[in-house]
């Protein structure tokens, strides 16, 4: 589900007018009392004044050298919401903590600006202005912080977008209807369709709130029923109902807690010998914490910087101890040095995971497939972060290990690794023609690798053999980045691959949504 | 075809097994005894994640499989396939046809009635759901019960009727059958037929995996030629491999601890040992009692003889 804050703007207008009419009349406390009077005549109501007074002008002048010297004590003496009439006023309140703990005036505005930006990223008002009055005339030093909200007249909204989602690895478009603001607690309800291009489907009912008991992080639900196929690729079919849990949401750390009646079916009959043997039914209780540290300056086209996503999930935490339990581990290094000339950057990237069943005679125990590793596919390795997933030049689900289907389909099916690693070096660049330029379509020039392997091969295992292994292709293309995703147009050549792979060297197009 | 499949390892995937049948599923049991009486070596894997799937037997040797939904089950397509064909010469006979409907029609009605509304699935949880966590299994059992009903086409209104019509039609089924049968080994002549296949796993879901008050239990057993058929046959193929002969049918609980012959022969001689030194040993007592009281009466007795008379004589 898209979180409102994904929408926020990085930098709201800050009110300028207001803030130099915040600083009168703050100053008109401070200084002189002759102006006092004046002051609280005009009324702290006042919004639109026009500074065309020359002693205003000189008095802001002032404090504004004033400011720039050394920092103005303030206090605030009170926080005033007004406009709210479904939304909880300490929902409002919540927001602008940091506005009452001010002690001086930069930090005051600081504050001031961040609240507006909070308040506005809670998507339920259609508009929100702080004001800083003047304190009551008996307490000198003081100021009064307004808030004043115009709640969403038509709470009912409709969204078409395409989004990343880190469970599906893939881009999706999604519509979605959202109801925002029932029950007056900034809660935001909403009926989704999503439907992914790695060919699957999904129907939820999410909520969203933005403070739950007192934890200052949002809290998000969603019952979902998805399917999705694989019957081309390594013939099953997987169909899910069940409930996911944002419990913990910040900016580095999320925390999710997902229980889902997943089913495995394989309508086809075509199905190898192992896929055969997972067919059925599972109850799936996981728990996944994501830790994301992005110093980059773009998810599209990141030219400056470094990230680092570390994925860990847990299956199996139920009292049953008949649900499916795993355990998954997944980590991406991203680092992009910037060059001097034609905007020009060079990006690499190295990712790896390991997923393995736990609990009474694990060893003995295939791994399920819907959480194996699966290479390939039509999405660039450079914007897809969260594990190894992509690989220039080979197709969906076209790396690994694989099984002959069925007799009587020369096909094959193929069942993934419980250990996988993918490394990318891409060379971006602008293009010499200005109109291509201003539009932002680059070329780039890149070299990926991956490779798979499956525990149940352990004792075979040696790094050199793996090494050896390894899938690697080269290639260039013209990246071309549009509003709801980046495109790009590459020529592959496949250097190296292993029998069954499903690759070819030849052009390309991949979609990647930024995740 | 045949060739390469020789030099593959034949398997069957079943349910997984319980009351002491090598798989308890009764959509299973007949291909597993099916194999097992033309003699075929197979391994047996289980699947016990998909209740509700009508997949399942599937027989399966490299990239050849052969699922229970197609060409009309599994036996049927070994049959086609060429794999293992027990009826060749008893297709033609119209007897064949007419014992098959029966088993295949009648019999089975009456098994699915009998599992899934005659004892309410009590055995269900065993044969489907063992495997299976309580939330999933739950939602399987009211799918599984619904499907059955409406596949035998059991309504609100027709119930009672419909349960008098299977179970008279089992009774008389198993009236058939056993005339048919009589002491014979198998149905038809010396030679094990499909339809031995089917009616041996019948007999043996009903008395060892229904519980002992099943109405269509208690009408198998009035026919104890069938029992003893099922008994023998039982003996012969199924436990053929393992050294585990199980105690009578019909007094079979639900779950009963297998013996191996061989630790049987050993309790009766230890038992023989034991019995011989308590018998020693019980001689030795009486003995010694025996002296104890000669010695007491030889060493007390001619003084007290009076006093003896006299505590007598107060008795």
């Amino acid at each position: 589900m898209a979180n409102p804050t994904e929408n926020l703007d990085a930098n709201p207008p800050i009110r300028k007018p207001e803030a130099e009419e915040e600083v009168e009349e703050l100053n008109g406390d401070e200084e002189e009392e002759d102006y006092e009077g004046e002051d609280d005549d005009t009324g702290s109501k006042s919004q639109t004044r026009e500074g065309g007074s020359s002693v205003d002008r000189i008095k802001a002048e002032s404090l504004f050298r004033r400011m720039r010297a050394a920092p103005v004590p303030v206090r605030v003496h009170d926080v005033i919401v007004s406009g709210n009439e479904k939304t909880k006023d300490h929902i409002i309140e919540a927001e602008v903590d940091a506005v009452r703990e001010a002690t001086t005036l930069q930090e005051l505005l600081e504050a001031a600006r961040v609240a507006n930006s909070n308040l506005r990223a809670l998507d339920i008002f259609d508009s929100v202005n702080i004001t800083l009055d003047s304190g009551p005339p008996e307490l000198p030093g003081t100021t009064n912080v307004v808030i004043e909200v115009v709640e969403s007249k038509s709470p009912l909204t409709g969204q078409i977008g395409a989004y990343t989602r880190a469970e599906a690895r893939s881009s999706s478009v999604e519509a979605s209807l959202k109801y925002k603001n029932i029950f007056g607690y900034g809660d935001i309800w909403d009926g989704s369709i999503v439907y992914g291009c790695d060919n699957s489907a999904e129907v939820g009912l999410g909520m969203y709130l933005p403070r739950f008991r007192g934890l200052s992080t949002p809290f998000t639900s969603r019952l979902f029923l998805s399917t999705q196929d694989w019957l081309k690729f390594s013939s099953y079919k997987e169909r899910s109902l069940g409930l996911s849990l944002g419990l913990l949401s910040s900016k580095y750390h999320e925390l999710v807690y997902t229980i889902a009646w997943r089913n495995l079916i394989d309508p086809s009959q075509a199905a190898s010998a192992s896929i055969r043997r997972q067919l059925g039914h599972s109850l799936l209780s996981a728990l996944k914490y994501t830790f994301k540290f992005d110093q980059r300056n773009s998810n599209l086209r990141p030219t400056n910087g470094y990230a680092f996503i570390s994925t860990s999930q847990i299956g199996g935490l139920a009292p049953d101890s008949r649900s499916l339990r795993f355990l998954k581990q997944e980590i991406d290094l991203r680092y992009a040095v910037p060059f001097g000339f034609y905007n020009a950057a060079l990006n690499f990237g190295v990712s790896g995971g390991v997923a393995f069943p736990w609990g009474s005679r694990y060893q003995n125990r295939p791994s399920s497939v819907p959480e194996r590793f699966f290479l390939g596919g039509n999405s660039s390795p450079v914007c897809s972060l969260g594990g190894p997933s992509a690989l220039w030049g080979f197709k969906t689900r076209g790396v690994g290990p694989s099984e002959p289907k069925r007799k009587g389909d020369s096909e094959r099916d193929f069942v993934g690794g419980d250990a996988a690693m993918t490394a990318f070096a891409d060379l971006s660049f602008d293009l010499p023609v200005r109109w291509l330029k201003e539009r932002g379509i680059h070329g780039h020039v890149f070299a990926c690798a991956g490779n798979m392997a499956k525990l149940s091969d352990i004792q075979n295992f040696t790094a050199p053999k793996f090494l050896e292994t390894f899938r690697t292709s080269v290639g260039a293309g013209i990246v071309l980045p549009t509003s709801l995703f980046r495109m790009e147009l590459n020529y592959c050549h496949i250097l190296k691959k292993q029998e069954h792979d499903q690759a070819r060297s030849g052009v390309f197009v991949t979609f990647s949504a930024s995740s | 075809m045949e060739g390469d499949q020789e030099t593959e390892v034949y398997t069957l995937v079943a349910r997984k097994p319980s009351f002491d049948l090598p798989t308890a599923c009764p959509n299973c049991l007949p291909a597993y005894i099916y194999l097992k009486l033309a003699q075929l070596p197979f391994e047996l894997a289980f699947n016990s994640t998909f209740p509700d799937s009508d997949e399942l037997p599937y027989f399966e040797s490299g990239t050849y499989v052969a699922y229970n939904n197609e060409d009309g089950g599994v036996i049927e397509k070994l049959k086609k396939d060429g794999i293992v064909n027990l009826d060749s010469q008893l297709q033609s006979l119209p007897e064949y046809l007419s014992l098959k409907a029966l088993i295949v029609s009648w019999l089975e009605e009456a098994l699915t009635y009998e599992i899934w509304v005659g004892t309410e699935g009590i055995s269900t949880t065993k044969i489907y759901y063992s495997d299976l966590p309580w939330v999933i299994s739950k939602v399987l059992f009211y799918k599984q019960t619904y499907l059955a009903k409406n596949r035998l086409g059991i309504t609100k209104e027709n119930a009672e009727q419909r349960e008098k019509q299977i179970y008279k039609r089992a009774s008389e089924a198993y009236e058939a059958l056993s005339t048919r049968l009589g002491e014979q080994k198998f149905l038809f002549e010396d030679r094990p037929s499909s339809l031995d296949a089917f009616l041996l796993s019948h007999i043996l879901f009903i008395i060892q995996a229904l519980p002992v008050t099943s109405v269509l239990r208690c009408k198998l057993l009035e026919h104890s030629n069938l029992v003893r058929y099922a008994e023998k046959l039982k003996s012969e193929f199924l436990e053929a491999s393992s050294s585990s002969p199980s105690p009578p049918l019909h007094s079979f609980p639900s779950s009963f601890p297998r013996k191996s012959s061989k630790p049987k022969s050993k309790p009766k001689v230890e038992k023989t040992e034991e019995e011989k030194k308590f018998k020693k040993r019980a001689r030795f007592f009486l003995a010694a009692q025996f002296l104890a009281v000669v010695i007491y009466v030889s060493v007390m007795g001619g003084g007290s003889s009076e006093e003896l008379e006299y505590e007598d004589e107060d008795d």
